[in-house]
């Protein structure tokens, strides 16, 4: 028989402020956006803020405290210790808060808002490292457990270098040092994880069986390989290893469109709840990401680099983000305060547990926004962009809303 | 001699739901078999839908206490099994039509 996971699920209270923290720094990310133009410049600093403000306040946020209860489950095997992620939260909590300062009112708050970031992944990536020595386990998800810690470290060193050579203590070159950091933060530790983790939630979730594992395999050693080399091809100021590197990450992202396919053809659960639709635009949004980012390299046009960042960060990662809030916290609610009353009382379903009609709004709202913001950066229209963001600054409002709602559910 | 028959730990284990899905587990074709020995002691072989899930010990446990408030039980062990692997044409014909449209 194997492990069991629940025996070492952490209680809600240690998880649920990522997720209400996580999802407050969304709302203020999308509120920010109406204040942005689509004529924008990634040095800008007011930019570099609010990309901080959505990776690592609300992206981050969310997946670290996904990752608390995620990682038992994957694992199969209780966290070293556990704890730490009460400090994690704090140290996070305040620097992202340093960081996003700093980057709009007071450029001397970044390196103390970078520092207090730096300790927390710091913390957070021992831990996950430690807790991986304990199992015996070897699966896909585990290894990409594995490779995107030891990239969130890469991407915390160089993060923390640019920080210093902003203030002036460190002589680095701040642009290549900023496309290392952008891609081991980005492809090597958020993608990975996100392709790790699917192949444990989708199925789960869509009840797929019996698919060929093979195209995620291919997809994690070219992510891997790819992430490695444009993140070298930075540091040594190599554009055509980076060309490579971006070369063949897009292959293994083209693979892991494949798994996903071969799983979505073997999906038993017909149902399209909050979390279908939402799967079904965020891979529906990363092939557009795909196809734009393809047509950037071939034109040099940067208004279709922005847009296919957009969609990217906007429509496949937000929206695999948002759309497994859906599951992952009810089951954690219920988990915690009606697991232990089954047979004595009678419990709530997982999907009565949040209003069906505010998670259409958040989903419909958000990806109204998607697309006219991402049309917006396109045409680099003013008027699309900031009606894109006025809905998805909708779509916030209504996933907060959803969100505190179901956290509160069943609280006595 | 014991008189429990196989249909009536079936019928226990049926009030235990999953609550991601909402139906029971026997519904669901998650039990493969249940074997009675004379002194009533019972030993239930079943699966799960999928191997990651959060809720294992949790569903076992609500599998031996439902076996264990029948009338005159033994001992009840219940056993985790993946070969073979479940799949939605073990469900029941209701949860079939209900998830899959099947």
């Amino acid at each position: 028989m194997r492990a069991v996971s629940s025996d070492f699920a952490p209680p809600l209270k240690l998880i649920s402020p990522f997720f209400s923290t996580g999802v407050v720094f969304y709302l203020l990310a999308m509120g920010a956006l109406l204040f942005f133009s689509p004529d924008f410049a990634y040095a800008q600093m007011d930019v570099a803020g609010w990309v901080h403000l959505f990776l690592l306040g609300f992206v981050m946020m969310i997946i670290f405290g996904a990752m608390a209860q995620l990682i038992p489950v994957v694992l199969e095997t209780g966290h070293a210790v556990v704890d730490v992620y009460y400090v994690i939260f704090p140290l996070l909590l305040v620097g992202v808060i340093g960081m996003v300062a700093g980057f709009w009112l007071a450029p001397a708050l970044l390196p103390y808002g970078g520092l207090l970031v730096l300790v927390a992944m710091i913390i957070f990536a021992v831990e996950n490292i430690a807790t991986l020595k304990k199992t015996t386990i070897r699966t896909l998800t585990v290894d990409t457990v594995a490779w995107s810690n030891g990239f969130l470290l890469l991407g915390i060193l160089t993060g923390f270098a640019i920080a210093l050579g902003l203030s002036g203590d460190l002589s680095v070159n701040v642009g290549l040092m900023l496309k290392a950091h952008v891609y081991a933060v980005v492809g090597g530790y958020v993608v990975l994880t996100i392709i790790g983790l699917s192949l444990i939630l989708i199925p789960m979730f869509s009840l797929a069986h019996g698919f060929d594992e093979k195209p995620i395999r291919i997809a994690f050693k070219l992510v891997v390989a790819g992430v490695g080399v444009v993140f070298f091809g930075a540091l040594l100021g190599l554009e055509w290893l980076m060309y490579l590197g971006y070369a063949v990450n897009t292959a293994g992202i083209l693979f892991y469109l494949w798994q996903i396919w071969l799983i979505a053809r073997l999906t038993v659960r017909k149902e399209l709840d909050i979390w279908a639709k939402s799967m079904l635009f965020a891979f529906g949004s990363l092939v557009l990401s795909i196809v734009l980012g393809i047509l950037f390299f071939l034109s040099g046009k940067d208004n279709l680099l922005h847009a296919s960042v957009w969609f990217l960060l906007m429509g496949f990662i937000a929206s695999m983000i948002t759309g497994h809030l859906y599951k992952i916290v009810p089951f954690l609610v219920w988990f915690e305060r009606f697991a232990p009353l089954v047979g004595k009382k009678k419990v709530p379903m997982l999907h009565e547990m949040y209003s069906k009609e505010g998670a259409a709004m958040m989903f419909w709202f958000t990806a109204a926004g998607v697309v006219l913001g991402g049309f917006g950066l396109l045409v680099l229209s003013d008027i699309l962009f900031k009606a894109g963001a006025s809905f998805l600054f909708m779509g916030a409002v209504f996933l907060f809303v959803t969100m505190r709602k179901m956290l509160a559910y069943g609280r006595e | 001699m014991c008189d429990i028959t196989k249909e009536m730990v079936y019928d226990a284990i049926s009030t235990v739901i999953d609550p991601e899905v909402g139906f029971n587990l026997v519904e669901m074709g998650l039990i493969y078999d249940a074997i009675i020995d004379e002194k009533c002691n019972v030993h239930v072989v079943m699966t799960l839908s999928t191997q990651g899930c959060p809720l294992h010990q949790m569903i076992t446990t609500w599998v031996k206490e439902a076996v264990e408030r029948i009338e005159g039980v033994g001992e009840v062990e219940v056993e985790v099994v993946w070969e073979p692997a479940w799949n939605i044409s073990m469900a029941h014909d209701n949860v079939k039509q209900a998830l899959a449209g099947m």
